[in-house]
């Protein structure tokens, strides 16, 4: 905290780029350094996935073999895509709570009066969820590896879906923080925390979309998560393919522009309203 | 004779925090006797125990050890009791922001347990009191500061309490809405209620409380009528303000005077002991040793000064 | 009373002064009146709440559509299966978000302010418990209502609506207890983190996805030994092919009187112990 208070309230000396580049970085550290001084904000997102990953193997494990779903030697290789799209999820609500709160102490007003740029401010409150969503895809397939979890796109897949769990750590953090500014309302944030689940479960990240019927399946069909969780999930089962690697990073790249963009306008207009 | 009807008694009142090394004694053994329809003015530095023994008076916090009685009842073993015939206006505590004005007080009256008839009356007449009848259907989130006290103040008010804790009830204030609320409380005085009030004022202590004690450090260090206390202080204080250079040099000059006085920084303060007619000796002497002074202020004792003999700090944004 | 009111004279000069005694059904509705206010006045997270376990329902039985195929499964409508699942999501989070609230006032410090009155302690954990309850409710007919428009039936006629409003009920009063006793010992939003991580094993670690003779693993052996199961199954009583017996339905009825018991003793000793902090 006192880190970034200080650099936000040190007068401008230097041109605008550097002096916002600073100002991000210092923010950056501050998100960083919050989340890993909030363990019980951080942790559950950790473990959520993991048990449900977890009790979908136990729960399902007779369900691979119903037809629509892929060749899988067991639901665990099957659930770790969703996880990690799962775990990211829950992640973002945590800088975007942290955010919330800001508003509501004032913090982030003084902020806005300091010469950083919008975006830099976005991007800077985002940067400990992003850095957590590449260490929670590592984290996820560390913890299930000695669970007979097996990546068939080697070391290349891991990382590719490192960065892919990076990239979409901004994307939800982002849409998040937009609810944050617009609410301005740490438990509303926490309430709309449900919403992630249902672009999480009107996809294909827990179920293979071949198995959904109707209206259903055609609304995880044109849900990019569906994509995304199933490039993800190619690279676990199937190996390394462009088409896999592309879908696990453009998707969630694609997504980051979209919603960066919504949070800054839902700033401006935050800022305009008053 | 018996403290049994006095409306306040605290008899060696303790709170402890934490255990071992670690353990702050945030009250260490008060004894305060307030008497019936009387304001009690009760202040201290922040941290100092204030509001610690406020909340053990009122019955929110246990105390660790001793005793006190509040309107006649004991605040551990009778907590209810007391409840039902305090009020109390917290400074630092939210008010709902979602509720409406009327809103809040109807259900003060009804957590008071008043008549269901009385409802309704009880909260127009508070309303009417504290001048907020346009405002009792807004949401509160929607009030001003000043608008938030004097709800408050009226919510604290529902159940026609005999004794009034009133915490810092004007902080924060403009200077109209405090001479108001300074009002009200003397109005309430007036019609019986005897009311402790912890201020950071001084000098809403010496306008108000007929008698007023000093905590710090868990511990009050003094009690007493303000003009006794002030009395007690005795000489008046010269502030002196000279260059940073020749503060040491001016020090030990002043100190032939009288004994130093905290003071704010970059002044001097000290007590002269043959009272205002050592001034002119004091600049002589300090003109003979060859330091220009820059400022000079002469004041007669004040609760400031009580204060500041007492706790060694003067407060911020005290009254001269 | 009348003995010590003779030491004080000066105190009885207001005949109204110390009469009044507030009793715990008032008071309750009072606080419950208040929670009811500021859950529908606060949209934002208002809406979700009730939206949640509409969608959970229809997510869970869309997204696992295909495990009614598997044989001998109790039910032809993956709706029947996962809408009772949302009705004991939904309400237990009616009970969850009162602690959500309390902990918001006791960090504000209005909850100071509700203790200050002579209102019985009691009330305090009774009133937020009605709300609770009426939003649970509420949560159980919307799910149920929008649950049937996708197609969930009752499979034993109207009656079975009883066991899932005595679930839902059931797991509210949980769900306050469970809160407000976290929101009282943390009083910060630690609680809230905990309140949720505890709740989502509670619920999850029964058959809330599939039935036990499906499960393989050690999930299975968990549900045998989780009580709460029983709550599980009863508020399924009246969507699945098997019969409504007794039998089958008293042990979650002892399981939900055991819980919610324990968890609003749990809430009332965190609230006299606040007065120790």
């Amino acid at each position: 905290m006192t880190v970034s208070e200080a650099s936000v309230l040190t007068p401008r000396r230097s041109p605008l780029a550097q002096s916002s580049l600073a100002q991000t970085w210092a923010m950056s550290k501050r998100s960083v350094l919050a989340l890993w001084r909030q363990p019980s904000l951080v942790v559950p997102s950790l473990i959520f996935p993991l048990f449900f990953a977890a009790l979908g193997t136990s729960s399902f494990s007779r369900a691979t073999s119903l037809p629509g779903f892929p060749e899988v030697d067991s639901y665990l290789d099957f659930a770790l895509a969703g996880a990690v799209a799962q775990g990211v999820l829950f992640g973002s609500t945590v800088g975007a709570t942290a955010l919330a709160t800001d508003i509501e102490n004032g913090f982030f007003d003084r902020l806005l009066s300091s010469p950083s740029t919008r975006s830099g401010i976005i991007v800077g409150r985002m940067a400990g969820g992003m850095v957590f969503g590449g260490a929670q895809t590592l984290f996820f397939i560390l913890v299930l590896l000695p669970f007979g979890l097996s990546i068939k796109g080697g070391a290349v897949g891991v990382l590719a879906m490192a960065v892919g769990g990076t990239i979409l750590a901004l994307a939800v953090g982002a849409l998040m923080a937009a609810m944050a500014i617009k609410t301005g309302s740490s438990e509303a944030v926490q309430g709309a925390f449900p919403l992630l689940f249902i672009g999480l479960f009107f996809s294909s990240a827990f179920f293979p979309r071949e198995t959904m019927s109707g209206i259903y399946g055609s609304l995880a069909d044109i849900n990019p998560i569906s994509h995304l969780v199933e490039g993800f999930r190619d690279l676990t089962i199937e190996g390394l393919s462009a088409s896999a690697v592309i879908r696990a990073i453009l998707i969630p790249a694609g997504l980051s522009v979209l919603t960066v963009a919504l949070a800054l306008r839902t700033l401006r207009s935050r800022l305009g309203a008053r | 004779m018996s403290t049994a009807n006095l409306p306040i008694v605290a008899e060696g009142l303790q709170r402890y925090v934490g255990s071992g090394d670690d353990q702050v004694k945030a009250v260490d053994g008060v004894d305060l006797r307030i008497e019936q329809g009387e304001v009690f003015g009760f202040l201290g530095p922040n941290g100092a125990g204030k509001s610690t023994t406020v909340r053990m008076l009122t019955t929110l916090l246990r105390p660790t050890g001793g005793s006190a009685r509040v309107a006649g009842f004991d605040v551990v073993d009778e907590a209810n009791e007391v409840r039902r015939n305090i009020g109390v206006a917290l400074q630092d505590a939210a008010i709902d922001p979602l509720m409406t004005g009327a809103e809040l007080l109807k259900l003060q009256a009804v957590l008071y347990g008043l008549p269901k008839a009385q409802h309704s009356t009880k909260a127009g007449e508070l309303l009417e009191r504290v001048g907020l009848t346009a405002a009792g259907d807004r949401r509160v989130g929607t009030y001003s500061g000043g608008m938030r006290r004097r709800l408050d103040l009226a919510l604290s008010l529902i159940h026609e309490p005999s004794v009034l804790f009133l915490d810092e009830p004007t902080t924060g204030l403009d200077p109209m809405s405090r001479i108001s609320l300074w009002e009200e409380i003397r109005r309430l005085n007036n019609d019986g209620t005897t009311v402790l009030l912890t201020t950071q004022y001084l000098e809403e202590a010496d306008q108000l409380a007929e008698r007023i004690a000093i905590i710090d450090n868990g511990v009050i260090v003094r009690k007493g009528r303000p003009a006794e206390l002030k009395a007690e202080v005795g000489s008046p204080t010269l502030f002196v303000s000279v260059d940073a250079s020749v503060t040491d040099g001016a020090k030990v000059l002043l100190e032939g005077f009288g004994d130093l006085r905290p003071s704010a920084e970059g002044t001097l303060g000290v007590g002269l002991d043959d009272g205002p007619a050592a001034v002119s000796n004091v600049v002589r002497t300090l003109d003979e040793a060859g330091i220009a002074v820059k400022n000079l202020e002469l004041r007669e004792p004040s609760l400031d000064d009580v204060f500041a003999e007492a706790t060694g700090y003067r407060l911020e944004g005290a009254d001269t | 009373m009348t003995a010590l009111d003779d030491t004080r004279p000066e105190l009885s000069k207001n005949p109204q002064r110390n009469a009044a005694t507030t009793r715990v059904w008032p008071a309750s509705v009072g606080l419950m009146r208040r929670s009811l206010v500021n859950i529908v006045r606060l949209p934002s997270a208002f809406i979700p709440s009730i939206m949640m376990p509409i969608f959970q329902a229809i997510a869970f039985s869309g997204t696992f559509f295909a495990i009614i195929q598997i044989p001998g499964f109790p039910t032809d409508r993956s709706i029947n299966w996962f809408l009772p699942l949302g009705v004991v999501m939904g309400s237990g989070f009616a009970g969850i978000g009162i602690g959500f609230a309390t902990i918001r006032d006791l960090e504000g410090g209005f909850y100071d302010r509700l203790r200050l009155t002579p209102a019985p302690r009691t009330s305090l954990v009774t009133g937020p418990l009605f709300a609770a309850l009426v939003r649970s409710a509420i949560v159980t007919s919307i799910v149920f209502v929008v649950g049937s428009l996708f197609g969930a039936r009752l499979t034993h006629g109207p009656l079975g609506l009883v066991p899932l409003f005595i679930a839902g009920l059931g797991i509210a009063a949980i769900g306050t207890g469970w809160g407000l006793g976290l929101a009282y010992r943390f009083r910060d939003m630690r609680a809230a983190a905990i309140m949720q991580l505890t709740f989502f094993l509670l619920i999850f670690l029964t058959e809330a996805q599939t039935p036990l003779f499906i499960m393989e693993g050690w999930l299975e052996g968990v549900t045998r030994i989780n009580p709460f199961n029983n709550v599980i199954r009863l508020s399924r009583l009246g969507f699945l092919d098997a019969p409504m017996t007794w039998d089958n339905t008293w042990g979650g009825l002892l399981a939900l009187f055991v819980f919610a018991g324990g968890t609003l003793l749990f809430a009332r000793r965190g609230l006299a112990k606040l007065s120790d902090v």
